[in-house]
């Protein structure tokens, strides 16, 4: 039985309604179920928050804007309607499902419902077991549901406004080339954009 | 009040120019500015220069960060082949290939878009002169026909055409890669250089910049076009006017003479022959919106709609001189398709360079000229290639693969990556009878008109070609210490490279060729063919610049044979 059904019942034979900020006191270690403000159009709101989730969390918000801040999670719905084909939207969903379950295997809880400092360990080490296993093998099989994940957000994230023009620079009408120039020179010295 | 007199006289021009693309639009130009009343007929839509529709949008403008969606896929699934052509950007730009397809008989890549402009607007721009090393290559292979010229018949041409058009690169003094009438060369970057100098010391072997039909400096006398702004958007269409296009410079030339009539939606599908005059008196047309079929009537016909497009033309004008095609004496018409191959190469990584950075986007890159079988290298094959490509700086998606997630990857992705580079060969394809297109009556497109199937596969030459390709690209990174050098030989298909070429090739003798050395039909004098079909043989490098050349000198022949009553 999960905690909140617990509490539930609890409040239930202590003739009481239990509110929402005293369970969220008591369920320390428990995050609420986050939510989205947008709706999807190929994942279900539960993977939609979990992508969600996993995307802030490789493109979090700092100084800049970040992921969910960006629309990156709708992005990748999107993408993965409108240009993935069966196969690779199945396998990303058998990914996310896999991905999932192992985080309630070592956590106790779907991903979604774990704090966030759980969330962002479950996610770097999964990440990381991902980036080994492709440098280790020859030729690099099928992405994981990590990566895939990690690609879509950066994907999305770098063709964005503030990704393109915040994080890196990006300039509409450059009018001029210089091929060989010191770094701080060039624009604001930072990655370009395109 | 006979109307018939009357809608024939309305049809009736001086000149007919079938199809607005790189040569299509040259003809119109020349034709209507030595005072012919020309009608051009284009089979696709309309477009006018600047109206391009994604010209101007930002990255984050399109949806799915541009990439083609499955149904975008499904309905331009061979367009799709090349890997860049269908983005949102510029999918517009290429067919429909349920409405428009074609039987390949072996794996056959046939691009192209159907609107005023053609592929001049979709092109990749780069622009050399063929040499007397390509036009004496055949008789001195003992390969297919000669050429009917020479590099000094053409040399005026080529100075004519690109002083309108404006080619940017660097004169360098190669015989096998004559220089041009340039506007300041684009830059390369420090990498490149780099590159260029190792090649040199150590190979003998130049790398110059690009010669592209980009205007980097102002074309007074083109008045409706800018400089080149640095984009590298350009299939996109430019609304600067920065590369050459039918739509940004020739048409409009044209349309100044106020002598020029063009009707988009226009599909020629059968050159008239008049068997008692023995010559072509128009041409038939189905109004593509409409569905109804039109004559129009001219003295002087120019067939300028692209190899295949010409060439299907010429088969689907039958008639009992011409059982085969119109000018089919030979039996030639179809046979000998070319292109170049590629897709092989190597590809590598530098470290160091670390504050060295570009700023602007080029869209322009390295070009080394051939230099297998030149002077004393004899390679156990005939002709040879040449490379295109370029170095950068990676960026964001090559952390992908790596550790940064989280605040650290925006950090990381901030600072330029390490420098990489590529090389990409583009080889000759030997004229072979083998290699050819027929009209396949069985199977009709959406307005009913027969169709083309394509029998053509690379041959023994060329692929012990690639072999060299790839392996002399992965020694020159290596001569200059890069490093993780890779180098790929990807299985395609014969017109991939969308430098299709052949069909309806000149010759000295109408018993081997369709036309002569003035791109006039042997067999029917006033009909003129002026864009890829001519080509005898294929050199290594973007043909599109010799299109133009050819083009603009066959309307001065054909206007002098038409004042002296010759045709």
């Amino acid at each position: 039985m999960d905690r909140r059904e617990a509490i539930k019942r609890t409040a239930w034979i202590m003739g009481g309604v239990v509110s929402a900020p005293a369970i969220m006191g008591v369920l320390k270690g428990c995050a609420a179920k986050p939510s989205i403000d947008w709706k999807p159009v190929f994942l279900s709101e539960d993977q939609s928050i979990l992508v969600s989730e996993v995307a802030e969390i490789i493109i979090p918000k700092t100084d800049t804007p970040g992921a969910k801040e960006t629309g990156v999670p709708s992005f990748i719905d999107l993408m993965l309607k409108d240009v993935y084909s069966k196969e690779d939207q199945d396998h990303f969903l058998a990914g996310l499902k896999e991905f999932d379950a192992a985080a309630e295997k070592e956590h106790g809880d779907p991903f979604i419902e774990l704090s966030p400092e759980i969330q962002m360990a479950f996610v770097k080490k999964t990440h990381d077991a991902a980036v080994e296993a492709e440098r280790a093998t020859t030729p690099a099989p099928k992405r994981p549901f990590i990566l895939m994940a990690k690609e879509l957000t950066m994907l999305g994230f770098f063709t964005s406004e503030p990704g393109a023009t915040k994080v890196l620079q990006y300039i509409a009408v450059p009018g001029a080339y210089k091929g060989c120039i010191p770094l701080s020179e060039a624009g604001n010295g930072k990655t370009w954009a395109t | 009040m006979n109307l018939n007199i009357d809608a024939q006289q309305q049809n009736t021009f001086d000149a007919i120019v079938v199809g607005t693309g790189i040569s299509g639009g040259w003809a119109a130009k020349e034709l209507t500015e030595y005072g012919l009343k020309t009608l051009v007929l284009e089979r696709g839509r309309m477009v006018t220069h600047p109206d391009y529709p994604t010209a101007t949008k930002d990255p984050w403008d399109f949806p799915n960060a541009g990439r083609p969606t499955q149904e975008d896929l499904k309905q331009q699934g061979v367009q799709a082949r090349t890997g860049y052509t269908i983005q949102q950007a510029t999918k517009h730009w290429f067919v429909n290939d349920l409405e428009n397809p074609y039987t390949e008989v072996k794996r056959f890549d046939w691009m192209r878009g159907y609107h005023v402009g053609g592929r001049s607007i979709t092109w990749g721009r780069q622009s050399y002169r063929l040499s007397d090393m390509d036009f004496e290559a055949n008789a001195k292979d003992g390969i297919a026909v000669d050429w009917p010229v020479r590099y000094k018949e053409i040399a005026p041409w080529y100075d004519y055409v690109e002083s309108f058009i404006g080619v940017s690169g660097q004169a360098e003094g190669l015989p096998q890669l004559p220089d041009g009438k340039f506007l300041p060369p684009m830059e390369l970057n420090c990498v490149e250089l780099d590159l260029k100098k190792a090649i040199k010391d150590k190979f003998g072997r130049l790398l110059t910049i690009g010669r592209t039909a980009h205007a980097t400096a102002p074309l007074p006398h083109s008045p409706q076009r800018g400089t080149c702004q640095y984009r590298n958007l350009c299939s996109r269409g430019c609304p600067y006017g920065g590369y050459f296009s039918s739509v940004s410079s020739t048409l409009p030339a044209a349309e100044k003479t106020k002598r020029m009539t063009l009707r988009p939606n226009s599909i020629v599908y059968e050159v008239i022959y008049d068997e008692a005059k023995g010559k072509a008196t128009g041409v038939k047309v189905l109004d593509a919106e409409t569905g109804e079929h039109v004559e129009y009537f001219a003295k002087i016909i120019f067939l300028c709609a692209s190899t295949f497009g010409s060439t299907f033309i010429l088969l689907n004008s039958i008639s009992n001189r011409f059982p085969n095609g119109l000018g089919n004496d030979s039996g030639v018409l179809g046979h000998n398709i070319m292109d170049h191959h590629l897709s092989v190469g190597a590809g590598g990584e530098i470290d160091g360079f670390e504050d060295q950075y570009y700023s602007g986007r080029r869209a322009n890159g390295v070009y080394i000229p051939r230099y297998r079988n030149v002077g004393k290298d004899k390679r156990d094959y005939l002709r040879g290639f040449g490379y295109q490509g370029g170095a950068s700086r990676q960026g964001w998606s090559t952390l992908v693969a790596e550790m940064n997630i989280g605040a650290d990857l925006k950090d990381a992705v901030t600072k330029p990556g390490k420098w990489s580079i590529g090389l990409t060969g583009f080889g000759e394809i030997l004229p072979y009878h083998e290699n050819f297109v027929v009209l396949n009556k069985d199977k009709k497109d959406k307005y009913g008109l027969p169709t083309l199937t394509f029998d053509a596969i690379l041959r023994d030459n060329e692929l012990k070609m690639r072999k060299d390709m790839a392996a002399d690209a992965a020694e020159m990174l290596e001569s200059a210490g890069f490093k993780n050098i890779k180098t790929y030989d990807r299985e395609i298909g014969v017109g991939l490279g969308i430098h299709e070429m052949g069909t309806a090739r000149m010759g000295k003798d109408p018993k081997t060729s369709v036309l002569n050395k003035w791109n006039q039909i042997h067999a029917c004098k006033n009909v003129f063919v002026t864009d890829g079909s001519f080509m005898t043989s294929a050199a290594c490098h973007n043909p599109s610049l010799g299109y133009m050349a050819f083009t603009a000198r066959a309307v001065e022949y054909a206007v002098g044979e038409s004042k002296m009553g010759n045709i």
